[in-house]
C-alpha cells in the first residue's frame, strides 16, 4: 500500500483502497450498493478537500462518519438499522469472494463478533492500517484499538476448532 | 501475536469482494459536478460550524454586555453631562432632532432567587449579620415621548446584602 500513499491520481489510489473500504462501510449498511453510496460520498468530499491521502485514518473516519450519517437520515430506515447496528449478530457481514469451506466457516465466525472488534479487524486485516491509524479513525485510544485486535483474533480461534 | 499468526494468514487470504466497476465512474462524475451543500454537511464541515456557533455566542455576548455597561452609564450620569453641554454649546445638537430624546420610563427588578447564605461577623463586628444573595433580572426601559417609541433592555444580576441577625 506504500504506493498509494504517494500517488497523485484518484483513479489509482482509490481502486486500490475501494475493496477495503467497502468492506469497511458494509458494516453499517444494508447492502453493497449502499455501502459504495457510503464510500462515493466519502471519497468526494475527502478528496475534494484536498486531504492528504496518506491520511488514510481521516478517510477512514471520514467514511464512518457518513455510514453513520446514512444510517440516520431517513427515520424509518434509521429505527430499523439502528435496531440492526445494536444487536451484532444480524449486523450485515463482510463481503468476501469464499473459495472453500474453511473460509465460509471463517465469515461465519468474523459475522459473529461484536461490531466493535469486527471494524478493528476490518481495519488491520483488509485495509493494512496500524493501530494509530485505526485509533484515529475510530476516535479511540492506539491500546484500545490493540486490546480490540487482540479479542477478536482470540474469539475468532475460539469459534474455529481448525485454527 | 505469534499465537495468532496463522490465524492472520488465514484471514488474509479472505479477498474482499470487488466493489462494481462503475463506482470509479460515479465517484469521477461526482468530482466534475461544483460542490453542493449537501456534500459539505458532513464531518469536517460539522466541526467547523461547531465552533462558528462558539464564535457567535462569544460575540454576542460581548455585544450584550458593552450595550448594558453603555445603557448604565448613561443613566448614571444624565445630570452631569446636559449641564456640561449645556453650558458649552448654547445650541446642542439634540435641540435640532427632537425625536432622538428617549427619557427613563420605568424599572422593574423581579426577585427570581433568593437564598439565605448563613451568619457572618463582618470585620470582626460582634452583631451577626445573615448573608442573602439574592438573584434578579431588571428591565430598564425608556420612551420618547413625541415619537412613542420605546427601547427596552432585560439583564440578570446579583446582589449580595448582609442583614442584621435578630435575637430569637
Amino acid at each position: 500500500m506504500e504506493n498509494v500513499a504517494t500517488d497523485e491520481n484518484w483513479k489509482t489510489s482509490f481502486s486500490q483502497l475501494a475493496p477495503g473500504l467497502v468492506l469497511f462501510a458494509r458494516q453499517w449498511a444494508r447492502s453493497a450498493a449502499d455501502a459504495e453510496d457510503i464510500v462515493q460520498e466519502a471519497f468526494v468530499r475527502f478528496w475534494r478537500k484536498q486531504h492528504d491521502i496518506r491520511n488514510r485514518g481521516l478517510l477512514y473516519a471520514t467514511v464512518r462518519s457518513i455510514a453513520l450519517d446514512f444510517l440516520r437520515r431517513d427515520s424509518r430506515r434509521a429505527r430499523r438499522e439502528m435496531a440492526a447496528v445494536s444487536d451484532v449478530d444480524q449486523a450485515i457481514p463482510p463481503a468476501f469472494e469464499i473459495d472453500d469451506d474453511s473460509q465460509r466457516a471463517l465469515v461465519a465466525a468474523i459475522e459473529l463478533l461484536p461490531s466493535e472488534q469486527r471494524e478493528v479487524l476490518t481495519l488491520k486485516i483488509w485495509n493494512e492500517l496500524t493501530f494509530a491509524e485505526i485509533a484515529s479513525a475510530l476516535g479511540i485510544s492506539q491500546n484500545t484499538a490493540a486490546s480490540r485486535y487482540r479479542y477478536a483474533l482470540a474469539a475468532l480461534k475460539k469459534n474455529l476448532p481448525s485454527a | 501475536m505469534n499465537d495468532f499468526s496463522e490465524l492472520e494468514n488465514q484471514l488474509r487470504k479472505l479477498r474482499p469482494v470487488q466493489p462494481s466497476p462503475d463506482l470509479v465512474m460515479r465517484i469521477e462524475g461526482a468530482l466534475a459536478e461544483p460542490e453542493s451543500p449537501i456534500l459539505t454537511a458532513g464531518m469536517l464541515a460539522r466541526e467547523r460550524r461547531f465552533h462558528f456557533n462558539w464564535l457567535s455566542l462569544g460575540v454576542g455576548l460581548a455585544a450584550a454586555t458593552a450595550l448594558v455597561m453603555l445603557v448604565f452609564l448613561r443613566l448614571q450620569q444624565p445630570a452631569k453631562k446636559n449641564a456640561v453641554v449645556a453650558g458649552r454649546t448654547p445650541a446642542p445638537a439634540i435641540s435640532t432632532n427632537p425625536n432622538a430624546e428617549f427619557v427613563p420610563a420605568a424599572l422593574t427588578q423581579v426577585v427570581y432567587h433568593t437564598r439565605d447564605e448563613g451568619l457572618r461577623f463582618p470585620g470582626n463586628s460582634n452583631q451577626p449579620m445573615r448573608r442573602v444573595r439574592s438573584q434578579t433580572r431588571e428591565t430598564l426601559q425608556w420612551r420618547n415621548p413625541k415619537t412613542g417609541a420605546s427601547l427596552r433592555i432585560s439583564y440578570p444580576s446579583e446582589e449580595v446584602s448582609l442583614v442584621p441577625a435578630t435575637g430569637q
